[in-house]
């Protein structure tokens, strides 16, 4: 790019624009509670414990994601089916979906009047107001990032060379897990950090399936609606903070180890 | 150019007589916000279709969330809003007079019921009799909702004391709400339909408007203890329920009353005309408050102010439709 075209000054603005954009309400809402008032936020016992039911549901979506999204990411992008746009348009559909939606819908199957339920009562597994009904919620709606951005890890990789590792009589599984599995685990990881970003933000489909245990975004709706904005900012200054240290840990692994290779 | 310049100051002249004649004939126009109690949605549709057929030029832009929530929108994130009515009339007074709201008018009441489906654990043999047993049966999921955010949460604790204190069994209070865990708390009233309808719970407290507009099965319960009679004012005040207080970790104490509505206009409101031609709809006996008594909220008739210094301060048209009546 040409320094001195109008092109890259449009380029240069049109960025300006988008960073102040994000940056201006999120600074406002950062700088709005005063210092006292964070300090004693952090000694909440309440909101620390939201915050970390938050991190770690959210890790656990993610995990689910992993576990469940890889081999699907990996058949999306190696295989051509009749219907693959079918099925790539289903797991799209969490991030389309209404958010209080997903937590009905999600309670209609947990209710007693699904057999679903009725199994899942009779083995004492509980949706509604549980740690398992928001790791479920959270699953739902991360899911589709965690998957879409593995998919496209796996497509960067040329077939050509788990053809060659096949040709060498390496079966499917040695193939995978030696040859793609180190190639693409970075995308798994970036695929890791969506899912469980979007997991962290989740408010309207939770707070539909579990108001108690509050996880962070729910108790800073509660703090808001009980005491006002004033004791609602600092909540949502911690949970930004450590999610952006968490996040910008995470992509500084990817990085790091990413350079050698 | 001349032709030009003639033209343009057609053109001009012609959107000043427009903007002169529309100020003029005063017909309310524009957007009309208005910030009400969920338990309300359902009259107020059906009044906003009304409303906006008698003065097309206006549209109402109704925006339902628990009282509460609806004053800090005002109090806190400055919203602009032309008219908040309130599931409890106190939450006016508490958090909007004197900074945002002058007045305060008491249009209606409603009260509390159990409600219940087909579905539900005992629905065949619960009654006014045996309800309080069956929310402490081991296997029944009952809910309410916040306290601490929603009026019908507090009014659903309150309805409890006050039936341990009719049905004289002390103890019931403690015992029903020992099975009641806090996972089957949720924000506002009005989500616990949906956890009824999917089978998710049992039995949850609503308002009896919310239970008729819902086609909800519900156990109507004595006016002793329903909070739907204010003749029975000095009797619900003995129902005392801490909720949490200004800031976190404080508390206070909220005394039982009838379940009544209130309703009043923004200090600062941005169409101010709107929202008087509104009230004046919503307490005509046979306009607004005729809705109200369809569906399940008792309006009163007419609506009332606490006090002549209350009254006078209302805008000149609404004067003639209240009462002062404590």
């Amino acid at each position: 790019m040409k320094v001195k075209e109008p092109f890259f000054w449009i380029n240069i603005s049109c960025g300006i624009i988008v960073m102040v954009f994000i940056l201006l309400p999120l600074m406002e809402m950062l700088t709005a509670p005063s210092f006292s008032m964070l300090k004693a936020t952090l000694k909440d016992r309440d909101v620390m414990r939201s915050i970390w039911l938050s991190i770690y549901t959210a890790g656990l979506a993610a995990l689910i994601s992993f576990v469940f999204g890889t081999p699907l990411a990996y058949v999306l992008a190696r295989t051509q089916f009749a219907g693959k746009r079918l099925v790539e348009s289903i797991i799209d559909l969490p991030i389309v979906i209404p958010h209080p939606v997903v937590g009905i819908a999600i309670l209609s199957v947990a209710g007693k009047n699904h057999w679903i339920g009725q199994l899942m009562s009779d083995l004492g597994i509980r949706i509604m107001g549980s740690v398992t009904g928001i790791v479920t919620v959270l699953t739902f709606v991360g899911l589709p990032f965690y998957v879409n951005a593995v998919k496209n890890g796996f497509e960067a990789i040329s077939p050509r060379l788990e053809n060659v590792s096949r040709s060498l009589g390496a079966s499917m599984f040695s193939t995978f897990f030696r040859v793609t599995f180190p190639l693409a685990w970075r995308s798994m990881l970036i695929g890791i950090i969506m899912c469980s970003a979007r997991a962290i933000s989740e408010f309207g489909a939770v707070v539909v399936v579990a108001y108690h245990p509050m996880i962070a975004p729910v108790m800073i709706y509660e703090r808001f609606e009980g005491y006002g904005l004033k004791y609602s900012q600092p909540v949502a200054v911690w949970l930004v903070s450590i999610c952006l240290i968490l996040f910008l840990v995470l992509r500084i692994l990817t990085l790091r180890t990413g350079k050698p290779s | 150019m001349k032709k030009k310049s003639t033209i343009l100051y057609l053109a001009i002249s012609t959107i000043v007589l427009f903007l002169v004649s529309s100020l003029a004939s005063a017909e309310p126009a524009g957007k009309l916000v208005f910030f009400h109690a969920g338990s309300l949605s359902v009259p107020f549709a059906a009044m906003e279709k009304a409303f906006e057929t008698k003065y097309p030029k206006v549209d109402v832009l109704r925006e339902a969330a628990g009282s509460q929530k609806c004053a800090r929108k005002i109090s806190d994130l400055k919203k602009p809003c032309d008219l908040m009515a309130s599931a409890d009339y106190k939450v006016i007074g508490k958090l909007l007079i004197p900074a945002y709201a002058d007045w305060n008018i008491r249009f209606a009441t409603n009260q509390l019921v159990l409600c219940y489906t087909d579905m539900s654990k005992y629905a065949d043999r619960v009654n006014a009799e045996n309800w309080y047993d069956v929310l402490q049966k081991k296997d029944v999921v009952w809910g309410h909702s916040d306290p601490n955010l929603d009026p019908c949460g507090y009014r659903s604790l309150m309805v409890l004391q006050l039936a341990e204190m009719y049905y004289k069994k002390p103890g019931l209070y403690e015992a029903v709400i020992a099975n009641r865990p806090q996972a089957n708390i949720r924000p506002k009233s009005v989500e616990l339909i949906s956890l009824l309808q999917t089978g998710n719970m049992d039995y949850a407290w609503e308002y009896l408007s919310v239970a008729v507009q819902h086609n909800l099965r519900y156990i109507s319960l004595p006016d002793e203890i329903n909070l739907g009679n204010y003749k029975f004012d000095d009797l619900y005040e003995k129902a005392v329920v801490k909720v949490t207080g200004k800031e976190p970790g404080t508390f206070m104490e909220i005394k039982g009353q009838s379940c009544t509505y209130g309703v009043t206009i923004i200090k600062d409101a941005p169409n101010r005309e709107a929202a008087i031609a509104f009230l004046e709809y919503l307490l005509d006996p046979e306009g607004g408050l005729k809705i109200l008594k369809d569906m399940g909220q008792p309006p009163f008739i007419p609506c009332r102010v606490p006090s002549a210094e209350m009254k006078a301060m209302l805008p000149a048209s609404l004067q003639k439709l209240v009462e002062i009546k404590n």
